[in-house]
C-alpha cells in the first residue's frame, strides 16, 4: 500500500488536468481549478524546502568551521535580516516618505550587488573574446562572422555604416537562429512530453525516491 | 617569443581599462546615435497602440536587479504608453529574486511621473511563487492566486480589478522576463488561454523568442537594451508631449555601441595575431 497509493495519486493527479482540458464541462473543470490552487500551494512548499536545506547546509558549515564558513555565516545572517523585514514589515515606500526596511535593503544593498555582478561580465566577455574567439576551422569562422554581424547590426552604429547591416542581423535572427531554436525547443518539448507520459502511466516514479 | 605572441598575451587589465574608458566616455558625453526600429518591437507597440482606453493589460515583472538596466526601460516605456492611452495595467511578478520590488519601483515611479492613480489606473498584485502553477490558476480565477494586492488590499476591493476574473478579461499579457518564465507565458498562457503575449527580455535570451514570434505565439519581442530604446523612440514619436522624459535605454545604447566596437576590435585583432603566429610556426 505504501507504494500503490502514491502511484495511484500521481496517475490521477497527472491525468485529471489532461481530461479536464479536453472535457471542459463545469463539473470536471471545477475540481481541476481546485487542483490548480493545490499546485500553487505545493509549489510554495518547494521554496520552504529550499530554505530549510540552505539553513541546514550553512549551519553545518559554520558549526564545523569548514572552508568558506564565513560566507555561510553571512548567508544565514542576511537571510535572517531579510526574512524578519519581509515577514514582519511591509514593502515599498512609506506614506510619510522614505522606504520600508525590506525595500531599503533591497534597493541599497541587494540591487547594487547584483548589478555589479552582472556588469562585470562585460569586462570578462571582452577579455575572453580576445583570447578564445579564434578562427581555428570553418565552423568557428562562420560563428565569428555571424557574431560580428549581429554585434554591429544590433547597435545604432550598424545603421550608420549601412542600412542593410541591421537588416542582415535581423535576417540571421529570424531565419537561421529561429530554425536552430525550433529544433532545440521541439526536442526539449518532446522529451518533456515523453517524461510526462511515463509519470502518468506510472513507469517513472521519482516521487517514491527512485525511478 | 615574437611581438605577435606578446600581443596575444596582453595583460587582461589593459582590456578591462579600455572597456571601462569606452563605457565611461558616452556616459559623460552622450553621442545620441539614431535608433532604428525593428519589426518585433514595432509589432508590440502597434498592438498596444491599437487598444482602447479602459482596456486592461497584465504586466509581469519577471526579473531582478541584475537585468534592471535592460528591462527597467522597457517597463517605463510600456507604462508611459499605457498611462498616456488610458490603458489599465495590472502588475505582478513570478520571479523570486526581486521581481516584486522591481514592480513596486516601476509602477510607483511611473505613476508619479504621469499622475496615474493606483487602484484605478493600475494595481500591483505582488509576487506569487509557483511559476507555471500560478499562471495556470490565473486562467481560471486571478483572485484565487492573488487574494490581495501587494499592500494587502483584497482583490475584489481594488476598483480597477472589478470585472477582471481571468485572462479572458484582459487584452494582453506582457512578461518582462529574465528566465524561462517568458517562455512559460507563451507556451502555457497563450497556448492554453489564448491571450496575446509579448515578451521583453535580455539581449542574450532574445534569440530564443524569435521561434515563438515566427509561430505567432508571441505578438512581438523587446530584445535587450536595443528593444527598450526602440520602444522609447516609438512612444516619443507617437506622443511628442512625453519628450524630455528619461530615455535610459537610448542613452545606454551609446555605451553599448562603443563597448561592442571595442569587443569587435579585440576579436579581429586577436585573430590577426593568432593567424600571424600560426603562419610563423608553420614557416
Amino acid at each position: 500500500m505504501k507504494r500503490q497509493i502514491p502511484i495511484l495519486l500521481a496517475i490521477g493527479a497527472s491525468l485529471y488536468p489532461v481530461i479536464a482540458f479536453f472535457v471542459p464541462t463545469r463539473g470536471v473543470t471545477r475540481f481541476n481549478q481546485t487542483l490548480d490552487e493545490w499546485m500553487v500551494i505545493i509549489a510554495s512548499f518547494a521554496l520552504l524546502l529550499g530554505i530549510v536545506s540552505m539553513i541546514q547546509v550553512n549551519l553545518a558549515k559554520v558549526h564545523r568551521r569548514s572552508s568558506g564558513w564565513l560566507y555561510g555565516l553571512i548567508v544565514l545572517v542576511t537571510f535572517a535580516i531579510m526574512a524578519t523585514f519581509g515577514l514582519f514589515g511591509r514593502q515599498g515606500a512609506r506614506p510619510e516618505g522614505g522606504l520600508y526596511p525590506f525595500t531599503w535593503v533591497f534597493q541599497f544593498a541587494f540591487s547594487p550587488l547584483q548589478s555589479t555582478m552582472f556588469s562585470v561580465l562585460a569586462f570578462y566577455v571582452a577579455s575572453a573574446s580576445y583570447r578564445a574567439f579564434r578562427v581555428r576551422n570553418v565552423e568557428a569562422t562562420l560563428l565569428l562572422i555571424g557574431a560580428l554581424i549581429i554585434m554591429i547590426g544590433r547597435i545604432p552604429l550598424g545603421q550608420s555604416i549601412h542600412p542593410i547591416v541591421p537588416q542582415i542581423a535581423e535576417w540571421i535572427m529570424k531565419v537561421p537562429n529561429t530554425a536552430a531554436q525550433r529544433g532545440v525547443i521541439i526536442g526539449a518539448a518532446l522529451g518533456a512530453a515523453a517524461m510526462s507520459i511515463r509519470v502518468m502511466v506510472g513507469i517513472e516514479r521519482p516521487y517514491l525516491g527512485k525511478s | 617569443m615574437n611581438w605577435a605572441n606578446r600581443l596575444l598575451l596582453v595583460d587582461r587589465r589593459i582590456i578591462f581599462l579600455m572597456v571601462f574608458v569606452g563605457a565611461l566616455i558616452p556616459i559623460i558625453r552622450p553621442i545620441g546615435l539614431a535608433v532604428q526600429i525593428s519589426p518585433p518591437v514595432e509589432a508590440v507597440f502597434d498592438y498596444v497602440e491599437g487598444l482602447r482606453p479602459g482596456d486592461t493589460i497584465l504586466l509581469s515583472f519577471d526579473y531582478g536587479p541584475a537585468d534592471g538596466p535592460e528591462l527597467d526601460p522597457m517597463a517605463n516605456s510600456i507604462l508611459r504608453h499605457c498611462y498616456r492611452k488610458g490603458i489599465k495595467v495590472i502588475g505582478m511578478s513570478l520571479f523570486p529574486l526581486g521581481g516584486v520590488e522591481m514592480g513596486i519601483a516601476r509602477l510607483n515611479e511611473l505613476s508619479t511621473e504621469l499622475n496615474a492613480q493606483g487602484g484605478t489606473d493600475w494595481a500591483n498584485l505582488g509576487y506569487k511563487d509557483g511559476g507555471q502553477a500560478a499562471m495556470k490558476a490565473m486562467g481560471e480565477d486571478i483572485a484565487a492566486v492573488f487574494p490581495t494586492d501587494v499592500n494587502g488590499v483584497a482583490y475584489g476591493a481594488i476598483p480597477m480589478t472589478r470585472g477582471i476574473r481571468s485572462y479572458r478579461d484582459m487584452k494582453l499579457a506582457v512578461s518582462l522576463a529574465t528566465s524561462v518564465l517568458g517562455e512559460w507565458w507563451i507556451n502555457l498562457v497563450n497556448a492554453q488561454f489564448g491571450i496575446p503575449v509579448a515578451v521583453g527580455t535580455t539581449a542574450v535570451s532574445a534569440p530564443r523568442y524569435y521561434a515563438y514570434m515566427e509561430a505567432k505565439q508571441a505578438i512581438g519581442i523587446l530584445g535587450g537594451m536595443k528593444g527598450a530604446s526602440e520602444y522609447e523612440e516609438l512612444v516619443e514619436r507617437a506622443y511628442p508631449d512625453l519628450k524630455g522624459l528619461s530615455r535610459t535605454a537610448t542613452m545606454g545604447m551609446d555605451v553599448q555601441s562603443i563597448v561592442h566596437i571595442i569587443i569587435i576590435f579585440f576579436i579581429l585583432f586577436g585573430n590577426a595575431m593568432f593567424l600571424l603566429t600560426r603562419r610563423t610556426r608553420e614557416a
